[in-house]
């Protein structure tokens, strides 16, 4: 397995497990860690070991607080970033891994650490978090999918509040507004992840990829589309059922 | 300009939007619909204006309409390009609660309460109110309220993610003021991109949305406004945005 600077990644008993790993920065978001998440993402979308994926981060502070504004003043010319970002498409990527993604978030959620949450589809948080997208304050607006996950997620009037005003939320209220699935304590998170992880992985990986696929795929289309979809899904699995019992 | 309908107080970096028909439960007419549509076209082209909020004088918000047709109120307001606070001083009945809908951000008083009677006289909302409705607190929570026309507490709209804050009727308008200075201190462009970018985003397929998202994004990187906020942040200091 290689070994990546900003990234931690593990696999035990087919559970992918990234953590990101700059706790003295409170794990921020930089290019290095794009370019590190873009090959552990690919893995964990590839591999057929791995069955879910979960997300967390290293350290006491924070699961991510965000970008790494530094790096921000010396962008390139908004076409050639533009360029770039969609030839490394680090959130498309992410978005098209259909296994289950499970995020622990702890300490500070910010920018494109929530942004990264909101990429996975279970999220499971410890009592200390703090979840927030500051981006209008800073002249910017969420670039990791934010504007499009959140309001999928939350609806649009608690996700137009949040992303116009930059108001950080406690476990509490983002567990009200189903902003996050579970809140546990501080100790627990990662076990309590773990758990989870090891419920949902016993199940067939197709089952868990159709599953995610027919809901998320789903959401994009006109009801009478996605009951075609699912039920192309569903009938792919009966096939594959039938066969293996014929053999 | 003068009104009669409505009150527009223009503040330094908001526009406060009242509508003034107090006798009549500030029910929508001919005027108050003329008024609001051209308050809003003047407001989309005013570059001073950051934030919207839109209330009610008296102790109701909107009753509804005397129309017997949708007459633009609901579409001028939803297309404001700034955020938009509706501050809910009292009842938003039938067409008073799509114009509530068509707004970013809600904030109630405890004694407002909300609903679409339109069903029990045999009609259904005709501004928006069953597309809105859906995409604030989804289609189980929408379809009781429209199948049954049940007039909810602001404490229940609160519970089911209607409105976002439930506050007293002596602050409430204090509240919508502190709001929209916290808003207006935001980057006025990227307020307006993220507007766009959920409210349009949420018509289109995710991934056509990331794409839009990202165009909006970069095209900020052309502002003077992005370079300030990230200085700023470096600085931990408070930023000056010009909305350029």
């Amino acid at each position: 397995m290689s070994v990546f600077e900003t990234i931690i990644y593990e696999i035990q008993d087919n559970v992918g497990y990234i953590t990101l790993n700059r706790p003295k920065a409170l794990n921020v978001y930089n290019i290095q860690m794009r370019d590190e998440l873009f090959q552990v993402l690919g893995a964990v979308k590839d591999d057929s070991e791995v069955k879910v994926g979960v997300l967390r981060g290293a350290g006491e502070r924070a699961f991510c607080a965000g970008a790494d504004l530094t790096e921000f003043l010396t962008a390139p010319s908004p076409t050639i970033a533009r360029q770039v970002r969609w030839q490394r498409d680090v959130w498309g990527l992410f978005l098209s891994i259909n296994k289950p993604m499970l995020a622990a978030l702890h300490g500070y959620v910010f920018g494109s650490g929530i942004e990264m949450a909101l990429c996975c589809d279970i999220r499971v948080v410890s009592d200390d978090v703090q979840l927030g997208v500051p981006e209008t304050g800073l002249g910017i607006i969420p670039a990791a999918g934010g504007t499009q996950t959140l309001p999928r997620i939350i609806g649009r009037g608690y996700a137009l509040e949040l992303l116009l005003s930059g108001r950080w939320v406690k476990a509490e209220e983002a567990l009200r507004m189903k902003l996050v699935n579970r809140v546990v304590s501080r100790e627990d998170l990662w076990s309590e992840v773990d758990q989870l992880a090891r419920k949902i992985k016993v199940h067939d990986a197709n089952v868990l990829s159709y599953t995610k696929q027919a809901v998320t795929r789903g959401l994009d289309l006109r009801l009478e589309q996605g009951l075609e979809l699912e039920s192309r899904l569903g009938a792919s699995l009966l096939e594959e059922m039938m066969q293996e019992e014929a053999t | 300009m003068s009104y009669s309908a409505i009150i527009c107080d223009k503040r330094q970096d908001f526009v406060i939007i009242t509508l003034n028909r107090p006798e009549a439960g500030n029910a929508i007419n001919q005027q108050l619909a003329q008024e609001i549509g051209e308050v809003c076209q003047q407001i989309n082209q005013d570059d001073e204006v950051r934030v919207v909020v839109v209330t009610g004088t008296g102790d109701t918000f909107c009753r509804g309409s005397e129309l017997a047709v949708p007459c633009g109120v609901v579409a001028a307001v939803a297309g404001l390009e700034q955020p938009v606070i509706a501050a809910i001083n009292g009842d938003a009945i039938g067409q008073g609660l799509e114009l509530a809908l068509s707004c970013d951000i809600r904030i109630a008083v405890n004694e407002a309460r909300m609903g679409f009677p339109q069903v029990t006289t045999g009609l259904i909302p005709m501004d928006g109110g069953t597309q809105r409705l859906s995409r604030i607190v989804g289609r189980g929570k929408a379809l009781e309220l429209l199948f049954t026309g049940e007039i909810i507490s602001a404490g229940e709209a609160l519970d089911i993610g209607l409105v976002n804050k439930v506050v007293d009727r002596e602050t409430l308008i204090s509240e919508a003021e502190a709001l929209a200075e916290h808003l207006a201190g935001k980057a006025p462009i990227a307020l307006r991109y993220v507007k766009e970018a959920v409210s349009k985003g949420l018509d289109l397929t995710l991934e056509q949305g990331l794409r839009l998202e990202a165009d909006l994004y970069f095209l900020l990187h052309t502002t003077t406004d992005r370079t300030e906020g990230i200085r700023a942040f470096q600085e931990k200091r408070s930023p000056d945005f010009k909305g350029q």
